[in-house]
């Protein structure tokens, strides 16, 4: 690997461009001129898609399938809506983003709006994002006195308004179409498909929902062409990503590498988290919804879609959460099973009643109260979750807890065993159907 | 909840057929619906909890899943939210391993927090859940002592004596309805039915994840003219109504099908009773008429069905009556069945010039709810006017109250309706017919007491001309009591005992319904063309 990594998004980190004279003089808002206005729609759309880019946000969706996906020349406004409900467990780098970059987010929104012929879109920030929003108001503001948004902009007839909405903190609100509900005014909960929100989404408009960092790094793929974007990455997906290392590493923190990065030199090399603290037992790739990989796994992972996929974890958001010897996964899973059953939105049954029932079972295992059984029980509910519900929220719980359990089954079977009635039977000798519970 | 779609698409006579692959089996279903309807319309049944034909589809219950086979191989999906497409392939439980599981699961995730109380729950029998419970094989992982999660308003919220949190067991949403939160599977119908139906918001679900419950809004209860309904729509036992909570159990009943005689849209109805005693009022389904709705009046009307019941007086009393009267006029009020009308016309032509008709009521028409009724108190307007009964003008019978020294009201309260009619009390002789001792049985010189709607059989047109028919339920009071039709006839002197007949009475003064039998009228009418 080189030894300086090209930063796509990261770039101006640490310098202050949160300003936006700062951020013109280290190059910013160069494509928004002539270099953006002389293309036409289907041309940005054709170099996003020869970059090989693809959604951050975790579920990695081409960008420019996405884009072309928007039907035009409906009597409809196209709206563009920036997934910022940072919510994923793990995950930090789009808070770092627009903090540290705010006009980078505006540069790029602008592209897509070019692209997609809107005239408005909306940041939907994690509500406990308040620093963030406050960067963000302030930059966009300074950008529409700059004359980089609003009317006319750069005397060309394209008009271009972007507001910030503030979510009030809910996991699902991150899931597309719950965030369009939000956005909306609505109870934050995903919504039936098909129609998807490229043809009919924030209010029944076609609506383009995009992840933070993906807008990010649209400028530097229009600045430095698609080719070189593509090239920096493996052969099938091209680019860089921003991962963030949490958990037990040296340095803790954001860093942006090239795709297809191995996931040992991530850990280690002094450029990114500088190395393991203690022994390495295990890392969650992407998210804590993306199935754990042992120590083994993670000697022969390359942190890009395809070889997580062969590995049966996925790529996720770019969390990247190092687990060492000295950590507990009875617990670490009973969290997660806490986290998933809180934010369940309450729409379909198995996740509703059966992410709840999942943390129950894990609650007791923790306790020391688990029966012999109990965790087939929880695989078998995992698999239940699996196509069952209208959104991923109870098949990432399922997923997350079946991965933890196949391979770190010795230690929830140590707490098992602390049960002194471990093997009698969970149903109550006094239970008969009708009596209450 | 804030995700709605539309309203189903229910399959037609006129849906065009299209072929699908059921289980790798072509069949031909309706092709203009979505794949719950299609799979009934061709006798495959789909459980269901969240889906209503007459809600639009929120589809969050997901207990309706099938299999269906796309480009990347087969995936779940919910027929309620599916369209049928031509081709598509689908898998229902009989091949699919997989969906049976699913629909096991989903049904067990529903039972994880659900108190499983059916012995003392009213909806026992009738139950949706129960239903799927049982279809499923009866028997559930879930149901191990892992301790249930309350979901429920907090401030329901108690310890029970094992230690767990329970509460809401009777929550009072409003003056009819009565919540029991533990009970509550969210499944959004009855958010829907107040939302999309009664038009007025008033109940809303709270809070997310299995903590979510149904409340109204602070401050506010559930009052509407429709609010019972959401204890029909209700898929469990969590929203009953205070007029039938723990009065009888749902599998001791009997039901008998009938039309409501209140309104001239003439709202299908169960009429549920046992030993002789009706217990509720139900809606029955009818798509045309009233779909699965009735309103509060209709529904709550049968708490008055047993009281106040005038007694069977000799008929030989009446006849000599009517026979030695100089001008009789004959009064038709609004429950009046066609079969009461030809008797009516019977005995007029008997009586011959001596006799006059008048009809209608007092109560004045209102704009129709959109809903259940029509607003037009004459329940068998079309009837009358098929039959030609008058039914506007009472207010002649005022003008002319010296022309008559008798008077026969048929179901009709003239007095009770409107008091300026206390002036017939100039007629020396007042014959009444009716089901109660109401103010016009009360100032009659001979009251007469016949059965009420509820308890004879026959038929009557609403206001859409579809012929409907009523049935007895046997639940008079007094077996001496006679249909009315019955001692008007006597009176004309025809001998009928059986609806069979007094239907061919019926045939023969409206030559339209020559062509039908009454047993081959469906439960759900007959749409009549031309009659009136």
């Amino acid at each position: 690997m080189s030894t300086e990594t090209v930063k796509v998004c990261t770039a101006n980190f640490g310098k202050g461009a949160s300003d936006i004279s700062v951020y013109k003089q280290l190059g910013g808002y160069s494509c928004v001129s002539s270099k953006l206005f002389d293309l036409s729609q289907f041309e940005i759309i054709d170099i996003v898609q020869r970059s090989g880019l693809r959604g951050r946000g975790g579920a990695g969706f081409p960008t420019g399938l996405k884009w072309s996906f928007v039907p035009r020349n409906t009597d409809k406004p196209v709206y563009i809506v920036v997934n910022a409900d940072e919510g994923e467990p793990g995950t930090f780098k789009d808070h770092f983003l627009m903090k540290e970059d705010p006009h980078r987010l505006i540069e790029g929104l602008t592209i897509a709006a070019w692209a997609l012929g809107s005239r408005t879109a909306y940041i939907y920030v994690r509500g406990e994002f308040l620093s963030c929003i406050e960067t963000l108001n302030k930059a966009i503001s300074e950008a529409y006195q700059a004359g980089m948004l609003g009317e006319n902009i750069g005397g060309t007839g394209f008009s271009f308004d972007i507001f910030v909405h503030r979510g009030a903190g809910a996991y699902i609100c991150g899931e597309e179409t719950a965030l369009i509900n939000s956005l909306e005014g609505k109870k934050g909960q995903p919504r039936l498909k098909p129609p998807f929100p490229a043809v009919s989404g924030a209010w029944n408009s076609p609506t383009c929902v995009n992840n933070v960092e993906t807008l990010m790094a649209i400028p530097w793929i229009l600045e430095n062409g698609p080719e070189a974007y593509a090239a920096l990455g493996t052969l099938q997906a091209g680019g860089t990503k921003v991962f963030c290392i949490s958990g037990d590493v040296k340095k803790p923190g954001v860093y942006e590498a090239p795709l297809g990065v191995p996931l040992m030199e991530l850990l280690n090399s002094p450029q990114y988290a500088g190395g393991i603290e203690g022994k390495l037992k295990g890392v969650i790739p992407g998210g804590s919804s993306c199935p754990i990989l042992t120590a083994e796994e993670c000697e022969k992972a390359t942190m890009d879609y395809e070889s997580m996929a062969s590995l049966k974890t996925m790529f996720g958001s770019g969390a990247v959460m190092v687990i060492n010897e000295t950590r507990d996964m009875v617990p670490l899973l009973k969290s997660l099973g806490n986290f998933y059953a809180h934010e369940s939105c309450g729409q379909c049954t198995p996740c509703r009643d059966g992410a709840g029932y999942v943390q129950r079972i894990l609650q007791s295992i923790h306790k020391g109260e688990g029966h012999e059984g109990d965790l087939e029980l929880i695989l078998s509910l995992s698999e239940q979750f699996d196509g069952t519900t209208i959104c991923p929220l109870a098949p990432s719980l399922g997923m997350a807890s079946t991965a933890f359990i196949q391979k770190y089954r010795s230690e929830f079977e140590s707490y098992i065993q602390k049960n002194k009635d471990k093997k009698a039977s969970r149903i109550s000798s006094t239970f008969r159907p009708g009596a209450f519970w | 909840m804030s995700n709605y779609y539309d309203m189903p698409k229910l399959p037609t006579a006129e849906s065009p057929k299209v072929a699908i692959f059921v289980d790798g089996q072509e069949t031909f279903v309706p092709g203009d619906t979505n794949l719950l309807e299609a799979l009934k319309a061709v006798g495959i049944e789909t459980p269901s909890i969240c889906y209503h034909p007459f809600l639009p589809v929120s589809g969050n219950c997901r207990q309706c899943l099938v299999e269906q086979e796309g480009p990347r191989g087969r995936s779940l999906i919910i027929s309620c939210f599916t369209p049928v497409s031509p081709g598509m392939k689908v898998f229902t439980p009989k091949t699919s391993l997989r969906v049976k599981n699913a629909r096991k699961a989903t049904n067990e995730f529903m039972l994880v927090n659900h108190p499983l109380d059916c012995p003392i729950c009213d909806k026992a029998g009738e139950c949706s859940l129960q239903a799927n419970y049982m279809e499923s094989g009866h028997d559930s992982r879930l149901r191990e002592n892992i301790g249930k999660h309350y979901h429920g308003s907090p401030d329901h919220a108690f310890i029970d004596s094992k230690g767990q949190t329970r509460g809401g067991k009777q929550v009072v949403l409003g003056p009819r309805v009565t919540l029991d939160e533990e009970r509550c599977v969210q499944c959004d119908r009855c958010v829907r039915f107040m939302r999309f139906v009664a038009g007025d918001e008033q109940l809303q679900l709270a809070s997310r994840g299995d903590s979510t419950y149904i409340t109204t809004f602070p401050g506010q209860e559930l009052d509407h003219e429709y609010d019972l309904c959401v204890t029909d729509v209700c898929p469990v036992g969590a929203l009953t109504a205070n007029n039938f909570r723990f009065q009888q159990r749902v599998w001791m009943l009997s039901r008998t099908p009938s039309v409501s005689m209140d309104d001239s849209l003439g709202a299908n109805l169960w009429i549920d009773h046992n030993h002789g005693k009706i217990w509720r009022l139900m809606p029955r389904c009818n798509p045309e008429v009233n779909r699965s709705w009735i309103s509060n009046t209709s529904r709550l009307a049968y708490l008055n069905f047993d009281k106040d019941r005038l007694e069977a007086a000799p008929i030989e009393t009446l006849q000599s009556t009517v026979f030695a009267a100089k001008k009789v006029a004959i009064v038709a009020g609004g429950a009046c069945t066609l079969e009461d009308l030809a008797a009516i016309k019977a005995l007029q032509e008997s009586l011959g010039a001596k006799a006059e008709l008048f009809g209608g009521t007092s109560i004045p028409v209102v704009e129709p709810d959109g809903i259940s009724k029509s607003g037009d108190p004459l329940a068998n307007r079309a009837g009358f006017k098929a039959m030609q009964v008058p039914d506007a003008n009472l207010q002649e019978l005022l003008q002319k109250i010296s022309d008559f020294d008798t008077l026969i009201t048929i179901h009709s309260d003239l007095i009770g309706e409107d008091p300026t009619f206390e002036k017939l009390k100039q007629i020396p002789n007042r014959i009444v017919l009716s089901a109660f001792k109401d103010c016009t049985a009360n100032a009659a010189t001979l009251a007469f007491g016949v059965k009420h709607w509820t308890e004879v059989s026959g038929s009557m047109i609403n206001s859409l001309q579809i012929l409907q028919k009523l049935n007895a339920a046997p639940t008079a009071p007094n077996g001496d009591l006679k249909p009315a039709y019955q001692v008007l006839f006597a009176l004309a002197g025809i001998e009928i005992t059986e609806v069979s007949a007094a239907w061919k009475q019926v045939q023969d003064r409206i030559p339209t319904l020559k062509a039908y039998q009454r047993d081959s009228i469906l439960s759900t009418g007959l749409k009549l063309e031309g009659v009136v």
